[in-house]
């Protein structure tokens, strides 16, 4: 059963934009330099206490899921995928809990344009859309930040078009 | 009504600004005093030798404490004035060292409260709090006036925020629905949480004793939880009464604190009709509701917000349907064909499978959860925010998905659980192509002046009970709701297309 679960959330029909594949270095590199640290400093905190054998398993488990996050994390960031249709935007993201929002023009009250440093210094930023519903789960990461300010301007032209207040 | 001198006199165009009544510093005062009382002379109550003395120096301080907060009101009641602007918004100046001037437009009004706490109803005055839609502090209280006052300082503002523009005075107002405090007081012994924790404290009170001997009998105190959450709600929701007028509904309740709520016809974006598992042989429902604006996690004071949230504590379902019809005109629950889950998605929710269904006609869209407590919520297709579509691993391994309609921030959720994967998709697809449709056809917020001057006409008046209260006897159980508990039989094999077990609440009686 899985083709037909894994083009669900992503119907062929639609010509989904993909993000940014530096959002996958990105974010690796934020793995990095949280999980590693914490694993150094755990292993010596370990050691120091008279458990070595712990610090290992510690050692040998956060490694386990630093491979396994490295390797999901590629996979998420190509899971993403945006449409703007007529009068809606469609986003889908995941992979362990996937999602696919359909967000009409007329129901957007703001849009945003985020960009982190570390979003910075590689070159992308993330547009996130609101309604008056705090559920609504429409943020795209890691679009160049010309893409993201022309997706930007659309949307929000679109939904001053179409507002229909609440 | 002629509009008491503290209100507007020229409706429509722009007002003086107005203080509010002047006795309010003292109300303030006089709320204060009995809390610094107890928490002043309570402590000293075994001061030993300078006993008397002590007591006589706390009550001065506690008077100076009271002196000081009138003065401080004082001084803020000098600076607080609100009026009408030239725009039709409703503006509201305040502040002692931090001046503040507020604007709340009108024309995004979601709710007027006239709130009365006890010792300001025992003096006749009444605060007014005007909800807009918006995130954060859209709300705002002005406290306090006399209570004619209050009543036609709302009917202004809902007058304007609909858009007329000459004084309509105060809306007639035509009762609807009393909640018999007695009715009221079951509904809440009889709920799930009240009656785990009456058992919990019995088990815990009968296993201490076996074990500790009398120390166990302490345990009894556990009690007092249940107790204070059914007394505290039972103050609350005390007398509800449900009254309709051109303005919108209006709700009003308490035994200490008296609020009354209108809501303006529109504002409601979901319904839902919550039934614990005990109500259901008396065929009892609560009613709640998702206003924009009236969030759940609003700092204003938990009783209002809740108050906000409960359109009817407790009432036989087709009372319920009736008063929702208020507020969401039109919608037929009846006619709507519910779809279960299909039988695998017992193997993800084991208990709530069978309460599993997803229905919709032109108007709304419905779901359905829950065994122990069933919520079949309601969202109009015009006021659907967006739809997702979502799938844990669990689903995913079972080729199942969930399909929600977003809705503003409030108790009622939409979620149509653990349906089949494709059909999860065309669910959200065609939510979103009636939302569409019903979007380009929304009517604008300018409710009173569209044709037929509000929803609230004559139709439904007729076939419904008058104010005399709800029908206490209820309607007779429905045969397939007691037996579903016990009976698993017939709808195992069912296939998911015509449902079985789920649509009887909204069928029956």
């Amino acid at each position: 059963m899985s083709p037909s679960i894994d083009s669900s959330f992503r119907p062929p029909t639609e010509a989904w934009h993909p993000v940014s594949p530096k959002l996958t270095t990105a974010r690796r590199l934020v793995l990095s330099i949280t999980l590693l640290p914490l694993t150094v400093i755990g292993a010596v905190v370990l050691v120091v206490a008279g458990l070595p054998i712990w610090a290992l398993v510690a050692v040998v488990a956060a490694l386990v899921i630093f491979v396994w996050a490295w390797w999901l994390i590629g996979r998420r960031v190509r899971s993403f995928g945006y449409v703007e249709r007529q009068d809606d935007l469609l986003v889908t993201s995941g992979i362990l809990f996937r999602r696919l929002v359909i967000v009409p023009y007329g129901r957007m009250q703001l849009v945003d344009l985020v960009a982190g440093p570390i979003d910075r210094s590689f070159g992308l930023a993330s547009v996130q859309l609101h309604t008056a519903a705090a559920t609504t789960d429409a943020k795209i990461p890691g679009l160049p930040p010309d893409v993201a300010a022309g997706l930007r301007d659309r949307l929000a032209a679109q939904g001053e078009h179409r507002s229909a207040g609440l | 009504m002629t509009l008491s001198p503290g209100a507007a006199p020229s409706a429509g165009g722009a007002t003086q600004p107005q203080h509010v009544h002047p006795l309010t510093p003292w109300v303030h005062a006089m709320q204060a005093a009995p809390v610094l009382l107890i928490a002043v002379v309570v402590p000293l109550g075994n001061a030993g030798e300078f006993g008397a003395w002590i007591i006589l120096v706390a009550l001065v301080a506690v008077l100076l404490l009271v002196a000081l907060i009138a003065g401080l009101a004082y001084l803020s009641w000098t600076r607080l004035t609100y009026w009408f602007d030239g725009q039709g918004d409703f503006r509201i100046d305040s502040g002692i060292v931090t001046r503040r001037e507020r604007r709340l437009q009108l024309s995004r009004l979601q709710g007027v409260d006239v709130v009365q706490p006890l010792f300001a109803r025992l003096v006749g005055m009444a605060a007014l709090t005007i909800e807009v839609a918006g995130a954060g502090d859209s709300r705002a209280s002005l406290q306090y006036l006399k209570y004619e006052q209050a009543q036609a300082l709302r009917s202004e503002v809902l007058a304007r925020a609909a858009g007329l523009t000459h004084d309509a005075g105060e809306a007639p107002e035509e009762p609807l629905v009393l909640v018999p405090p007695r009715d009221l007081a079951v509904s809440l012994l009889l709920r799930g949480t009240t009656v785990f924790l009456f058992l919990l404290t019995i088990a815990l009170v009968i296993l201490l004793s076996v074990t500790a001997g009398w120390a166990g009998l302490f345990m009894i105190l556990t009690a007092g939880v249940p107790i204070i959450i059914v007394f505290t709600e039972f103050t609350q929701f005390f007398n509800f009464t449900v009254a309709k007028s051109p303005d919108g509904l209006r709700t009003k309740a308490g035994l200490f604190q008296v609020t009354a709520q209108t809501i303006p016809p529109g504002r409601v974006q979901a319904v839902e009709f919550v039934q614990s598992w005990l109500w259901r042989r008396r065929g009892w429902v609560r009613v709640r509701i998702n206003v924009a604006g009236l969030s759940t996690t609003d700092d204003n004071g938990q009783n209002q917000s809740q108050m906000s949230t409960v359109l009817l504590p407790v009432a036989p379902y087709p009372v319920a349907r009736q008063i929702v019809n208020y507020v969401l005109p039109d919608m037929d629950l009846l006619d709507i064909e519910m779809k279960a889950a299909p039988p695998r998605a017992h193997r993800r929710a084991w208990i709530q499978f069978r309460n599993l269904s997803v229905g919709w006609n032109d108007r709304v869209f419905v779901t359905e959860r829950g065994k122990y407590v069933n919520r079949i919520a309601v969202v109009p297709h015009a006021r659907t925010q967006s739809v997702r579509v979502t799938q844990g691993p669990w689903e995913r391994s079972l080729g199942l998905a969930s399909m929600h309609v977003d809705s503003p921030p409030g108790p009622v959720t939409v979620v149509a659980l653990y349906r089949e994967v494709a059909e999860a998709q065309r669910l959200a697809q065609e939510q979103n192509d009636r939302a569409q449709a019903a979007l380009r056809a929304d009517p604008s917020t300018h409710w009173m002046t569209q044709t037929g001057a509000g929803d609230s006409d004559e139709q439904s008046v007729a076939d419904f009970a008058p104010p005399t209260g709800l029908p206490s006897e209820g309607p007779p159980p429905p045969v397939e709701q007691e037996g579903r508990p016990a009976a698993p039989s017939s709808n195992d094999g069912t296939p998911a297309g015509q449902s079985p077990p789920a649509p009887d609440d909204l069928r029956d009686s």
